[in-house]
């Protein structure tokens, strides 16, 4: 099959209800990226299994998507969500996992992403256990934002609320884990505005 | 530094092999279609025809991939296909039993529709109509007409072979064809056109295929649009203004 890389996904997604193949169009595009949400979320006995399931609920219901949306990220993502959710006990273990294995980074780099691996390797497991210990919902916000790096209207897309609920959750998010890790809960303005 | 970037730096983050096989893997899964209860997944073999390829076929850059969920029948619940090319102004899939369906989703590009259909081993000629404009008083919008008739034109196979060869499905937009290329003489060759109008006006047409004798192309034959002595022109109330004709090349 050859696909006009110039289709939005919305495009193939509404031709696929009439030529199914078409969706593996859509699998293609966007597999990877959903791939690396699942994996750090359940790691890599479930990555591709749920990935597949992920991808096989949205082709089931293609007929419901949005097609104001050109980009099918936040509908997927949103999908994931609720097949990862299918797997609470392995991400909290996973989560467990991560307090206590966070990589080192390349002594030499003196970026800002060296200081924000320093941080993350000093705060890593409290961090970490702030995130386990969030409410489900709050913590699928936060994971897409830092960790499928939706934007907030994406995010409220994948969430199916609006962008100012999802600036008022996240916010309230901030204000907890900030109680939990006192002063050296990394925030600052920006993001708190973005 | 922020909470987000600093939380993204917790992310785990597998390396880029294993990254694709397991991504392949997840490829073959979703080609396979849901797995039943109790059923279990296993890891496949990686396949080189699943590689995702670049591809040209007179259109822009395009991927080259294969089967959707197997678990799905084609819309016509056809048992497989071998190919599908998809742009925004067409389709051309070719089933597993060699049967070619094209679907138009708008008259355009009819260089890489004929040259896709030679790559499915249908010997096409595919030609776009070259329109005239005309203003209609009656709705005040551009009417497109054919500027020339390519269909009276060309040594055409035998109506019965013309049948076995084409059906059609739908001949507006979207329109369906469907050809049997078994089913065409050695020697002969298809020929489609279509009148790609401009923006903003009706009057849009899609010839049936024809099977011609021999792929000489059919010339391009004006059609007169001089009215009979004593009839107005097409579209022209008695008394209102002339509308205008702006021929043009296709």
């Amino acid at each position: 099959m050859i696909i006009d890389t110039r289709a939005s996904d919305a495009d193939l997604i509404v031709r696929s209800l009439a030529e199914p193949d078409l969706f593996t169009a859509v699998f293609d595009r966007h597999s990877g990226e959903i791939l690396r949400y699942v994996y750090a979320r359940l790691g890599p006995d479930l990555a591709e299994d749920v990935t597949a399931e992920t991808f096989l609920a949205a082709f089931r219901c293609r007929n419901t998507y949005n097609d104001a949306w050109p980009d099918a990220r936040p509908w997927l993502y949103g999908i994931a969500m609720r097949q990862i959710s299918r797997h609470r006990r392995v991400e909290a273990r996973r989560l467990r996992l991560l307090l206590s294995a966070l990589p080192d980074g390349p002594a030499e780099d003196h970026s800002d992403r060296a200081a924000e691996r320093v941080t993350a390797q000093r705060l890593g497991p409290r961090l970490a256990a702030a995130v386990a210990a969030l409410p489900r919902q709050d913590r699928e916000l936060l994971l897409l934002v830092a960790w499928a790096e939706l934007s907030y209207a994406e995010a409220a897309a994948a969430l199916s609320t609006t962008i100012g609920a999802v600036k008022a959750r996240l916010h309230r998010i901030r204000v907890r884990m900030r109680a939990e890790l006192g002063g050296d809960y990394p925030v600052n303005e920006e993001n708190e505005d973005e | 530094m922020n909470d987000i970037s600093t939380l993204r730096e917790l992310r785990p983050v597998p390396p880029p092999a294993e990254l694709e096989a397991m991504r392949m893997a997840a490829r073959q899964r979703f080609a396979a279609g849901p797995k039943r209860a109790g059923q279990r997944w296993r890891r496949p073999v990686l396949a080189g025809g699943l590689t995702t390829a670049a591809a040209a076929a007179g259109v822009a850059a395009a991927l080259l991939l294969t089967s959707g969920p197997g678990a799905v029948p084609g819309p016509q619940g056809t048992a497989g296909h071998r190919r599908t090319v998809v742009t925004t102004a067409w389709t051309v899939r070719e089933d597993a039993d060699g049967t070619v369906r094209i679907t138009l989703q708008e008259y355009s590009d009819p260089a890489g529709l004929q040259q896709t259909l030679r790559a499915d081993g249908v010997n096409a000629i595919v030609r776009a109509i070259p329109y005239t404009l005309q203003t209609s008083v009656n709705i005040n919008k551009p009417i497109v007409r054919p500027a020339c008739n390519y269909v009276t034109i060309g040594d055409r196979e035998p109506l019965s072979v013309q049948g076995a060869v084409v059906t059609v499905g739908r001949q507006a937009l979207p329109a369906l064809f469907v050809i049997h290329p078994d089913a065409m003489p050695a020697g002969s060759a298809l020929f489609l056109a279509f009148m790609a109008s401009p923006p903003n006006a009706t009057g849009n047409i899609a010839v049936k295929p024809v099977v011609l004798s021999n792929d000489t192309v059919p010339a391009c034959v004006p059609v007169t649009t001089k009215p009979a002595p004593g009839t107005p022109p097409l579209g022209r109330k008695a008394g209102g203004p002339v509308p205008s004709a702006l021929p043009r090349a296709a």
